[in-house]
């Protein structure tokens, strides 16, 4: 081999490399990100049971029941629609009802969703901000100043 | 005091415009007096921020609420380390310090530069000047932390109760000083540009710098890992978290240039490439910055979030990225490539080095930046999280960590690729063995635990080879190896303590991964629970008040094989009234290398407790192979090769009087 | 003064880091080439000391050693050709230098003027606590009581002397846990049992929760006559809809309280509202919170009525300002009822309704509300 031919053998090794580099995060991407959801767009968007989302809203109020062991359930509501909810573990030191939260997991067979993680909002002045935006398009949810 | 501060701030900001535009026409002028300006200028504007910085302290350790910031953020009744660590435990505090480290490494380039030429040293001054004015304007501009209250409030607002804690008052000033240190390569290299020639002495300097940032950034990282694993109660030590992405790209693109840095040091070679490197380590530093301020990001880190500090974030964030890219371009193709070598040599190891940690980097700040695009763009949210990162950041660091051990022992310009494996032949066998061993007898071992286990093994041993063979282990007499052994450049013991840092991190997280085991369920006082052969008895549930919060404390012992309690960990839930805040205070117990950990759920109205155990094996690794690699890093740094300072300057007053008439 | 002082020796030391390099003569200037040949010298020798260690193959060394030496030739070649512009323009450098020296003074107080507080003292707590209590407010008391019980958290007089502050000021939770504190350190006693109910009751908005109702419980088991617990567990009878056994209740307390007791225009004004039926659920609860009638009802009444008033038109502003707060229209309807203001509290409840809609969910619960308390929207 010349040297030139050596050359262009080591840029075509990185580009092939690059290009594989790219390749596998595009279809990363299109794999395994999720998508987040307010109840109500569940009803437009087609979800596949098993297909995992994030899902977010408020925490309707009455509806956590606590069920044997650590399983908690409850509903999340964007006021329009709401979406049962079931979760294994210890939840957020700030899930509350009617507070902010996000859900991550898939729906089962059964149209219950069953999240194995669970984000609440973290301090008085912090809404998640998925949930916050999702409820603003809503008109449900105003931002207030007051403290 | 405070306006003693305050005033220092704007004169600190007043100094850095003189310190950017005075050495840079000096520099362009070659005026001598100019460019001596740089030097003083810096120093005094290092002195008055630090000035500064100790006026917010004091004002935070005094409790005075007639500043808006320490009002909003620390209360009376804080224990005295948490209201001085709630100095920075904000925003407007955060980013004093973020420049008090700026300028102290502008002026450890002030004082210890004097070896540099002068051009160079101007040149550089006046770039670190320039983010010094932009970000002392930012702060003055967007978040000044000496605004002021009258009449000042009676009572404060509290620190975030997440944020009061040992591990997050060390994490932000380690890791300011990783991504700050990283200004001084940065000017280094638009200096150079500006100059539009690259010294001999260019890498020498630099590579001091990259080390120091790279070591803080490591420790800084490390830290902030072990304090989201045992603050926020859920047990992951990784979150892949948007702004824990924010400070590990410039630590992969940083690991690059410590690599790349050491080709142009000993070669002259890959000069260009080291400049843009070092140009992308601090705009990924800077993009970091923006992530976690401009709060584009939610998430645990954020302290706030404000629109116009985000924009002016931005603005300088095009700035210095836009306008050193830019300079780049313009300049590049005058700097003179330096000398060839073979694709298998040392050189060669370190750009395959380069080409995947680049490359992980470029992955990494997809799947962080690209749900912003997709947002920004279309209105679809999306999170990239874990699963994203485990498909492409994995497989490019599996190659890479296989072929880490090769590099050191391949030789410059033209390496045998034979004669390396041959002598890692040992290594390659335990890491063999250990990989059998674990698929063979350890239950539950998958194939990914095995090859992972393997792997570490691997690198573990491969750094360790690296020392024997040049020491010439099997090759000379033991007097002689003893001898070479403690003669070894102070360099060789620090890439080998890096890598074997690295075998060790990978080690807990594998072990962490593969063998760890989780419990969820609730438990009354006097239940047992047994957890990987530990058996953990419930004590019960006891209230107690802290300073400025109460808790319940939920009080296990650990029983031992007698049946009588060795051990007692105890994890609690703190309410902060002030905040109205719970937070969950985990219980940890180290076993060995390995940890009991567990998180204290919501009492149910029977009285039990939810209660979440995992037992993490060799966990500890994960935080003590970062130890190991900052160990490396300082080992390095006492390499003679990098002080440079000391041999030109004995020989100038060895070789002076020869000159003198 | 002091201040200006500072400030005038810190911009005078800073214009003396640009004046002095300035002024002072220029060094004797290395050039860049002597520079590199310092590092390829050091390279030279760490070269022969690793082939001397025998880190490095002879032939290697060789091989690097006459790369080095190329280095340096190429050095010398590079040094000649760039000596040309030395001494240039001096009336550019003078211009620089000026306006150096002139921009660390004006920049600085410039912006200093336009942003600081120069005349504003620091004000550390400690200093404001050491003043004399006569001068300080009850805020500041309040803290300072606070710092001692941070310095001694087993104080329980301490404890037991703020919490009814506590209670005073609202900060209902801290009222809770200082209560709970005094408890446990100093004992359990009925006014502190009552205490503490009050203060959950005031931190659920006055809802006599299960809990309050326990502390309740416990302080009439301590003292039977503790009117505090009497009025409060009648007042959460009421809360369940069973009037008629809270008014029995408040009945049997003024048959008991001494005549000169602060309860009887409290129980009285109870009673009264429980004579309507429909407002007795929110009686003494809502509106103003419960704690807030306690604390009027030592006023004289027309400090009393007054201070109520305030505090409905402080809710009524609040609602203005941040119309959507279903909770906060409820409450403030109730409270115009519980005043006998039924013009306002129809007034309220139509403004309640435009802001969700007619058709609303909440619209509906406004009115179904308002029903409960005897009240019909005019349509």
């Amino acid at each position: 081999m010349t040297r030139k031919q050596k050359r262009l053998s080591v840029i075509a090794g990185g580009l092939t490399f690059l290009g594989a580099a790219t390749g596998l995060t595009f279809y990363a991407l299109g794999q395994k990100a999720s998508y987040f959801y307010m109840p109500a767009d569940l009803t437009t968007a087609s979800v596949q049971p098993g297909q995992r989302i994030r899902l977010g809203g408020l925490v309707e109020k009455g509806t956590i029941q606590r069920g044997q062991g650590a399983t908690v359930g409850f509903s999340v509501t964007d006021t329009h629609k709401s979406v049962k909810v079931t979760y294994t573990g210890i939840l957020p030191d700030l899930f509350r009802e009617e507070q902010g939260v996000i859900t991550e997991g898939s729906f089962g067979p059964d149209g219950v969703f069953v999240a194995d993680s669970v984000l609440a909002k973290h301090d008085e002045r912090y809404m998640p901000k998925e949930v916050a935006d999702g409820l603003k398009a809503k008109g449900v949810w105003q931002e207030s100043k007051s403290e | 005091m405070v306006e003693t501060g305050h005033f220092a701030l704007v004169l600190a900001f007043a100094l850095s415009l003189v310190q950017t535009i005075v050495p840079l026409f000096g520099a362009r002028l070659n005026n001598q007096r100019l460019m001596a300006v740089g030097g003083p200028v810096a120093v005094t504007g290092f002195a008055l921020t630090a000035l500064s910085f100790v006026a917010l302290a004091s004002a935070y350790a005094n409790s005075d609420f007639s500043v808006a910031s320490v009002w909003e953020n620390s209360h009376s009744l804080q224990p005295m380390i948490y209201k001085i660590t709630g100095t920075w435990g904000n925003h407007e505090g955060s980013m004093l310090l973020w420049v008090l480290i700026l300028t102290f490494f502008g002026a450890l380039v002030a004082a210890f530069g004097s070896n540099l030429p002068a051009t160079l040293r101007a040149n550089v001054l006046a770039v670190q000047g320039a983010i010094g004015a932009a970000f002392f304007l930012f702060i003055l501009a967007t978040s000044n932390p000496f605004i002021r209250l009258n009449p000042a409030p009676i009572e404060g607002r509290d620190l975030n109760p997440v944020l009061q804690d040992l591990g997050l008052a060390i994490h932000p000033p380690l890791l300011y000083l990783g991504y700050v240190g990283f200004s001084i390569c940065f000017s280094f290299s638009v200096a150079a540009l500006i100059e539009g020639r690259i010294d001999a002495s260019w890498a020498r300097w630099v590579r001091p710098w990259t080390l120091v940032a790279w070591m803080f950034l490591t420790g800084g990282i490390a830290m902030g890992s072990y304090w989201a694993y045992y603050e926020l109660g859920w047990g992951g030590f990784w979150f892949w978290d948007p702004v824990e992405n924010a400070s590990f790209m410039p630590w992969l693109a940083g690991t690059a240039l410590l690599h790349s840095a050491i080709v142009m040091e000993k070669r002259s070679a890959l000069k260009i490439w080291t400049l843009l490197l070092a140009i992308l380590t601090f705009s990924l530093s800077l993009l970091g910055t923006f992530l976690v301020r401009s709060g584009v990001l939610t998430s645990v880190h954020a302290f706030a979030t404000d629109p116009a500090r985000g924009v002016f974030i931005l603005c300088i964030l095009t700035l210095f990225i836009g306008g050193s890219l830019a300079l780049f371009a313009l300049r590049a193709s005058r700097l003179t490539a330096g000398g060839l070598f073979h694709p298998i040599s040392r050189e060669g190891a370190l750009v395959l080095n380069n080409l995947f940690l680049t490359t992980a980097t470029a992955t990494v700040l997809v799947g962080t930046l690209y749900p912003l695009a997709l947002e920004a763009l279309t209105g679809d949210k999306i999170s990239v999280g874990a699963p994203f990162f485990d498909l492409t950041f994995g497989p490019l660091m599996l190659p890479l960590l296989v072929l880490v051990p090769f590099g050191p022992l391949l030789a410059w310009k033209r390496g045998d690729i034979i004669a390396a494996s041959q002598r890692l032949m040992a290594a390659f066998a335990t890491a063999l063995a250990a990989m059998l061993v674990t698929g063979l007898f350890i239950d539950g071992a998958s194939v990914f635990a095995a090859l992972g286990i393997g792997l570490a093994v691997w690198l573990v041993a491969g750094a360790l080879t690296d020392l024997a063979v040049k020491s010439g282990v099997g090759s000379v007499a033991p007097a002689v190896m003893f001898r070479r052994f403690a003669g070894l450049p102070r360099s060789v013991f620090g890439t080998a303590l890096a890598h074997l840092g690295l075998g060790l991190t990978l080690l807990g997280i594998v072990a962490t991964l593969s063998f760890g085991t989780e419990k969820i369920l609730t438990m009354r006082a006097g239940e047992t629970v047994e957890l990987s052969g530990h058996t953990l008895r419930f004590v019960g549930l006891y209230p107690a008040q802290g300073p400025n919060y109460s808790e319940d404390r939920g009080r296990f012992e650990l029983i031992g094989i007698s049946g009588s309690p060795v051990g007692e960990i105890s994890s609690a839930k703190r309410f902060y009234p002030v905040r109205q805040t719970t937070t969950t205070e985990s219980g940890i117990k180290t076993l060995g290398l390995s940890q009991l950990y567990i998180s204290l759920g919501d009492e149910a109205k029977d009285g039990s407790v939810v209660v979440r155990l995992w037992w993490k094996p060799l966990v500890t690794l994960i935080w003590g192979g970062g130890l190991v690699m900052m160990a490396g890093a300082a080992m390095s740094l006492m390499d003679r090769r990098l002080r440079v300072g000391a041999p030109s300057r004995r020989r100038k007053q060895a070789e002076a009087p020869a000159v003198l008439p | 003064m002091l201040f200006w002082v500072i400030a005038a020796i810190l911009t005078l030391g800073a214009s003396l880091a640009v004046l002095l390099p300035l002024a002072a003569g220029a060094k004797g200037a290395s050039s860049s080439g002597d520079h590199d040949l310092e590092v390829y010298r050091d390279q030279l020798s760490e070269l022969d000391r690793d082939a001397g260690r025998g880190l490095i193959q002879p032939a290697e060394a060789a091989e690097a050693r006459a790369e080095i030496a190329r280095r340096i030739l190429r050095l010398d070649n590079a040094d000649t050709a760039g000596q040309a512009s030395a001494g240039q323009a001096s009336v550019t450098v003078r211009l620089v230098a000026t306006v150096a020296v002139l921009a660390v003074p004006l920049v600085s107080w410039g912006v200093y003027s336009q942003i600081g507080s120069p005349d504003l003292p620091a004000q550390p707590l400690s200093a404001r606590l050491a003043k004399n209590p006569a001068d300080s407010s009850v805020d500041e008391l309040v803290a300072r009581a606070e710092a001692h019980l941070a310095a001694n958290p087993s104080d329980g007089r301490g404890w037991d002397v703020l919490a009814p502050v506590y209670l005073r000021m609202q900060r209902f939770s801290d009222a809770v846990a200082a209560y709970r504190n005094a408890i446990r350190l100093d004992g359990d006693s009925a006014v502190r049992q009552a205490g503490l109910g009050e203060a959950i009751a005031g931190a659920a908005g006055g809802i006599v929760s299960a809990d309050a109702q326990d502390a309740f419980e416990a302080a009439l088991k301590l003292d039977p006559a503790n009117a505090k617990a009497s009025f409060y567990l009648a007042v959460a009878l009421a809360q369940e809809g069973r009037n008629k056994e809270a008014a029995t209740a408040w009945q049997a307390m003024l048959g008991t309280l001494p005549q000169d007791s602060p309860w009887r225009s409290a129980v009285e004004q109870a009673l009264a509202k429980s004579a309507s039926p429909e407002v007795a659920s929110g009686a003494a609860a809502k509106g103003p919170d419960a704690s807030d009638v306690d604390a009027a009802s030592s006023l004289s009444p027309q400090d009393r009525e007054a201070m109520i008033n305030t505090m409905v038109a402080g809710l009524d502003e609040k609602l203005r300002q941040n119309p959507r707060d279903p909770e906060g229209w409820m409450r403030l309807v109730r409270s115009y009822v519980v005043l006998g203001k039924a013009d306002q509290a129809r007034e309220a409840l139509a403004r309640a309704i435009a802001v969700f809609g007619a058709g609303s969910d909440e619209a509906k619960k406004f009115t179904a509300f308002a029903a409960s308390l005897g009240l019909t929207a005019t349509e």
